[in-house]
């Protein structure tokens, strides 16, 4: 009995080490495209120190901030690149959840004449391909002066006006607050809206973090869209589109440390506000992928 | 009602404009978009021109960063939103003019234009037989870098790529549409379009599928299946090599990563069977362009900018700014310019090159599809027989492209 | 996801004629039976209700009903009289100075939206007749009409939805409806580089685009068509299973009894999620490049003699790809996993255990079939999302290696999006990338209502609980 019950300790030993082996392989590969990242942005770009393009080894030969300061340089208009950004997310986050909060409470709590349909065509209207339409909605931005200079509020305006169909995992959440809560209320003479002002939404605020945080993390990434919108005026780029020509166009030849440390800087404050809003992403994603 | 408020729209408009200050109905504002090296360069040039005379009173200029490459696609994209003067690699020539996105060089210009700089380059800015775009530089080819220490003797391809391999160094170069015709032009081949004055394309005059286009593309396979081999020509993405086909725009990169042993020289020979021929390919020149206007007095104002910003002094600035080889005659003879190691070698290789005509943006696309099947490994080892049909089929895409 | 009602499949077409004709009947009898405030109410939308004391139902219809009908004359139909043609009028450019002539874009964009315009005044008329029905109906009961003020406070309660849905439903008109229509109507016009507005015009061609992308020709983008999209459906399968499995895997890795500082392990996984894209991808496809890191290192080592063909090879592209997204993809789906594993009750496994089951007979009997009960739709959102996952592709390689193969400037590694999006950006073929847009639609359409008939928790209504 004893010798059973230390072997399958030893078993449990051996099972256990190999798994701790696994995992921190896992983390190494996982981390790499990292650490190389953050390890390229400190390598110089300046002639005589060391140089801005692609090279074969890791570790830089001297640690240097120049790439950090030629952002703040006022050679380039990264600030303002950032700042748009960060416009763009701001407005977006709040508006697209304000969006996403209403459709949801209505299609969760109201029985309309039309509900089902609506439904059904919105799902439809999510297959076909965004960027099918890229063209017109550019040009109906045109018409209305937001596209190049005015790209960033036409920008916040696609992203927020179309929100409204991605109600999915909101509704899902609604769906499972008990609906005698709403009844009681109403009972006592709370209008609907009353009833989703004071009630509903504070009752949600694990799915408002995790409809918020999806909305503001999404600008960072969009090079399609903005590139298309903005083309041809600097000064409303967002990250994605300024920074992708450091990579992909010829004009920049030398700039790979630069958008290495460009690429830090957007990915920190993300990185934090992620972390630290984690477990209303897990609980929306998992609430999301349940209900499907 | 309506009227009304169309009145007080129309008040409201004027009152703006006069507030913004345009004094009168002359001046606005003017486009352009340049590289983003020359941005700054370009800003004080067109700022010092409009400052030069009253006639240009009123008008500013706005220069934003839109690379050669971008500027083509964005201006067909938006005409309207698309930049007044921009700049542009001379293959885009014709997509832009068919797509209505340049306008005819003003008579008086085309005159000076034409007298003023080579015959190749004038042809080059030419669609049928109207000049739609102002040269202004004439440094659009390639040539070979490579580090001296690595690779002995630049006269020969296999020399080189054999130097490469011993030195466990890399030898770079691209083999999409514009370099591969280095090897094409090489043995003899041709591929010119002809265009019509509204920049369709009419005929197609290749022999790709010959003994001469077999060669050619023996050689690129024979020269992609190198282990040191790297597809590219952009020195910033470049590393460790021991020589790469490049142009002038990457020499100061070039030269900061080699240091002492930057060297440069023609592209070298390569031979297939027995038979040795020298690398050819496209010389071709930067193009600034005026987009169609409605209002005349701004089309002045954009022709006479642009003419200067291509003018013999503002291209020997250009030159000494950022080191873009000029197109002007009398800039080129300049002894700054002939004193350069890299437009000298660019310089020498002309003389193997044709002057770059006017290709569909679909001849691009299809070269890029042969370039990827050629360092995809899809030719290694291949017969004859297979050569020639990947030959015979490119020939006959080539030729559909023409109608 | 709604449950559809089986009664009302029947027959949708009669039924919608059904419907049709008794709307048709009740309102002649509106009209026969209406009086004149009824009646004045059939031209002036809303005028109604106002004499009948209902102000802001009343100024609500006849404002709506001026604003639509200024729109179409004053804006809309000088587009929609030219939709049968496109335009007529050339660019002139004779002369240097340019004078534009009909642009073809606008006049499809903008006689789309007076068609909707139209619609939508026939829409408010006819709810407008209703309303005036309703109220004499009401009125003839003996019964009171509702005031302006309860009317207004109805917007917050029993009309609430109306007052939540109109802004997203007009923002979804204008930014998704429109656009779709737009581009379908695209798709049978001569659209592209040679026809491209405002400097020509562009026209009506039928299904010539369509025929075009059947035909197997050497210029007929038929058999690039397949093969692009045999590897988009290849590329979702694996990026949607081995992310799944592999996502399980590590779960429970993270989740075996005796393993420390669990958070600590996902939180570096989670970390993927939060790093936006296009810097983590652009660096991941340097890292791949053929002169990249890996190759790099692994050449210096000696291990290899030539370079991998990382992006080069269309094989080996199309892998790499697939494990990059592994990467990508093994987060979420560990997320997600973590929170599920746990709800799989914990006396299922004891008892498994009792009868002496082994590990893997646990996984296959009851973490599987739950996860798969539980996740399955999901996983048709993720199937059809990777159908569409134009990031990791374009970020990665662009679709590249090219092949003579393939037309249309078509890569190996291809999407669908990926094609259609080169397409509009570096060839403006507009004409074909709409036809393509509408095969992704019908690809995608196609594929969720395949596998959602097939879906465990669909078929199965009881099963887990």
């Amino acid at each position: 009995m004893k010798e059973k019950r230390s072997s399958m300790k030893r078993k449990r030993l051996i099972g256990n080490i190999f798994s701790y082996i696994l995992l921190i392989l896992i983390s190494l590969i996982w981390l790499f495209p990292f650490v190389g990242l953050v390890l390229n942005s400190f390598r110089s770009y300046k002639p005589g120190v060391e140089y801005g393009g692609m090279v074969d080894y890791l570790v830089p030969k001297t640690f240097s901030l120049d790439s950090y300061r030629f952002l703040f340089s006022g050679e380039n208009n990264y600030v303002q690149w950032y700042l748009n950004t960060i416009i763009i997310a701001i407005f977006t986050a709040v508006l697209q959840t304000m969006i996403v909060l209403c459709v949801s409470y209505a299609l969760s709590r109201m029985r309309f004449k039309g509900r089902t349909l609506l439904m059904r065509f919105w799902l439809i209207l999510g297959m076909f391909p965004g960027f099918l339409t890229m063209i017109c909605l550019y040009f109906l931005l045109k018409q209305m002066g937001l596209t190049q200079a005015g790209a960033i509020p036409g920008l916040i305006l696609v992203y927020v006006a179309s929100s409204g169909m991605g109600y999915y995992v909101c509704k899902g959440y609604f769906d499972t607050i008990p609906k005698a809560l709403d009844e009681a209320a109403r009972i006592d003479g709370a209008s609907r809206a009353r009833v989703f002002l004071t009630m509903t939404i504070p009752m949600s605020k694990p799915i408002i973090i995790y409809t918020a945080l999806v909305a503001f993390m999404a600008p960072w990434c969009d090079y399609v869209f903005a590139s298309y919108i903005a083309f041809g005026h600097d000064s409303s780029y967002n990250v994605a589109v300024a920074m992708q020509r450091w990579v992909w166009t010829g004009d920049y030849q030398g700039y790979f440390t630069r958008f290495c440390a460009g690429g830090v800087l957007v990915a920190i404050p993300i990185t934090i506000l992620f972390m630290l809003l984690q477990n209303y992403y897990v609980e929306g994603v998992t609430g999301g992928a349940v209900k499907g | 009602m309506k009227k009304r408020l169309l009145s007080v729209l129309l008040a409201g408009a004027m009152a703006v404009s006069m507030l913004t200050g345009c004094g009168g109905k002359k001046g606005g504002e003017i486009k352009i978009w340049v590289a983003d090296n020359v941005v700054d360069f370009t800003k004080t040039q067109a700022e010092q021109f409009l400052a030069s005379s009253d006639d240009y009173k009123g008008w500013t200029v706005l220069v934003e960063a839109v690379g050669e490459g971008d500027a083509a696609g964005n201006m067909i994209t938006d005409v309207t939103a698309g930049a007044d003067i921009y700049g542009f690699a001379q293959d885009q020539i014709a997509r832009l003019v068919s797509a209505g996105a340049l306008v005819e060089v003003e008579a008086s210009n085309a005159a000076k234009v034409q007298s003023a700089n080579a015959a190749g380059v004038v042809n080059a800015a030419k669609v049928g037989d109207k000049l739609y775009a102002y040269p202004m530089t004439a440094d659009n080819g390639y040539f070979l870098y490579y580090d001296k220490s690595v690779v002995k003797d630049p006269s020969t391809l296999e020399g080189i790529i054999a130097d490469c391999e011993a030195a466990g160094k890399n030898f770079y170069m691209d083999l999409g549409g514009w370099y591969a015709t280095a090897f094409f032009f090489g043995t003899g081949c041709t591929l010119t379009y002809d265009t019509d004055n509204d920049g369709n394309f009419t005929a197609c005059n290749i022999d790709y599928d010959s003994d001469k286009g077999l060669a050619a593309l023996k050689a690129l396979v024979q020269m992609a299946s190198s282990p040191s081999f790297v597809q590219g020509s952009s020195a910033g993405d470049a590393v460790n090599y021991g020589a790469i086909v490049d142009g002038t725009w990457d020499a100061g990169t070039i030269k900061e990563v080699l240091g002492d042993n930057y060297a440069c020289a023609k592209l070298p020979t390569f031979t297939v069977d027995g038979q040795t021929y020298q690398m050819s390919g496209f010389n071709g020149c930067k193009l600034l362009g005026v987009k169609p206007q409605e209002d005349a007095d701004k089309l002045a104002v954009c022709d006479a900018l642009a003419d200067y910003l291509t003018s013999e002094s503002v291209q020997l600035a250009r030159y000494e700014a950022v080191g873009w080889g000029p197109s002007n005659i009398a800039a080129q003879n300049s002894d700054a310019v002939k004193a350069d190691p890299a437009l000298s070698a660019l310089a020498e290789q002309f003389a193997y090159t044709i002057p770059q005509g006017n290709y569909p943006g679909d001849y691009w696309t299809l070269a890029e599809s042969l370039r990827d099947s050629i360092v995809g490994g899809e030719y290694k080892g291949a017969d004859d027989a297979t050569l020639k049909a990947a030959l015979a089929s490119f020939q006959s895409s080539c030729q559909s492209y023409a109608k | 996801m709604e449950k559809t009602d089986v009664k009302k499949k029947k027959g949708p077409v009669r039924d919608f004629f059904c419907t049709l004709g008794a709307d048709l009947r009740e309102i002649g009898t509106t009209w026969s039976e209406g009086d004149g405030k009824t009646k004045l109410s059939f031209l002036f939308f809303g005028i109604g209700p106002i004499m009948r004391g209902r102000r802001l139902l009343g100024v609500t219809f006849l404002v709506v009903e001026a604003a639509l009908i200024a729109f179409i004359a004053g804006f809309g139909w000088q587009y929609f009289s030219k939709l049968g043609t496109l335009g007529t009028v050339e660019t002139n450019a004779s002369s240097r100075v340019t004078t534009y002539g009909d642009n073809s874009f606008l006049i499809l964009l903008f006689g789309l939206l007076t068609l909707c315009a139209f619609f939508a005044l026939i829409f408010i008329w006819r709810l407008n007749v209703r309303e005036n029905r309703r109220e004499e109906l009401l009125l003839k009961a003996g019964k009171h009409l509702p005031s302006s003020k309860s009317d207004f406070e109805s917007l917050f309660d029993s009309n609430f939805d109306k007052t939540l849905l109109a802004l997203p439903v007009i923002g979804i008109f204008v930014f998704t409806v429109l656009p779709i229509i737009f581009m379908i109507c695209v798709a049978f016009t001569n659209y592209d580089a040679n026809h491209q507005a405002p400097s020509k015009l562009f026209t009506w061609v039928g299904f010539e685009n369509f025929a075009n992308l059947f035909s197997f020709g050497t210029d007929g983008f038929g058999s690039t068509f397949a093969t692009v999209l045999i590897w988009t459906l290849v590329w979702a399968f694996f990026a949607t299973f081995l992310c799944y499995f592999l996502g399980i895997a590590v779960a429970m890795l993270i989740n075996k009894k005796g393993i420390r500082f669990k958070k600590f392990w996902r939180t570096i996984l989670v970390m993927t999620i939060a790093v936006p894209q296009f810097v983590s991808l652009l660096y991941v496809a340097k890292l791949f490049a053929a002169d990249g890191l890996i190759n790099g290192t692994l050449l210096r080592l000696g291990w290899i003699k030539e370079a991998l063909p990382f992006w080069t090879d269309p094989m080996w592209a199309r892998i790499t790809i697939i494990v990059v997204n592994i990467w990508i993809g093994i987060p979420y789906l560990m997320l997600i996993a973590t929170g599920l594993l746990m709800n799989i009750p914990e006396d299922l496994y004891e008892s498994a255990r009792i009868d002496g089951a082994s590990p893997w007979q646990m996984f296959r009997s009851i973490t599987l079939p739950y996860m798969l009960f539980v996740t399955g739709p999901f996983l048709l959102t993720q199937f059809t999302g990777n159908l569409n996952n134009f990031n990791v592709i374009y970020l990665l390689n662009q679709g590249n290696p090219k092949s003579m193969g393939l037309v249309g400037g078509a890569g190996g590694t291809d999407l669908l999006v990926t094609w259609l999006y080169k397409m509009t950006i570096n060839d403006t073929n507009y004409r074909m990338a709409a036809v393509i847009g509408i095969m992704v639609f019908i690809v995608t359409a196609v594929t969720s209502l395949v596998v959602y008939n097939f879906l465990p928790s669909v078929k199965d209504e009881e099963g887990f609980q």
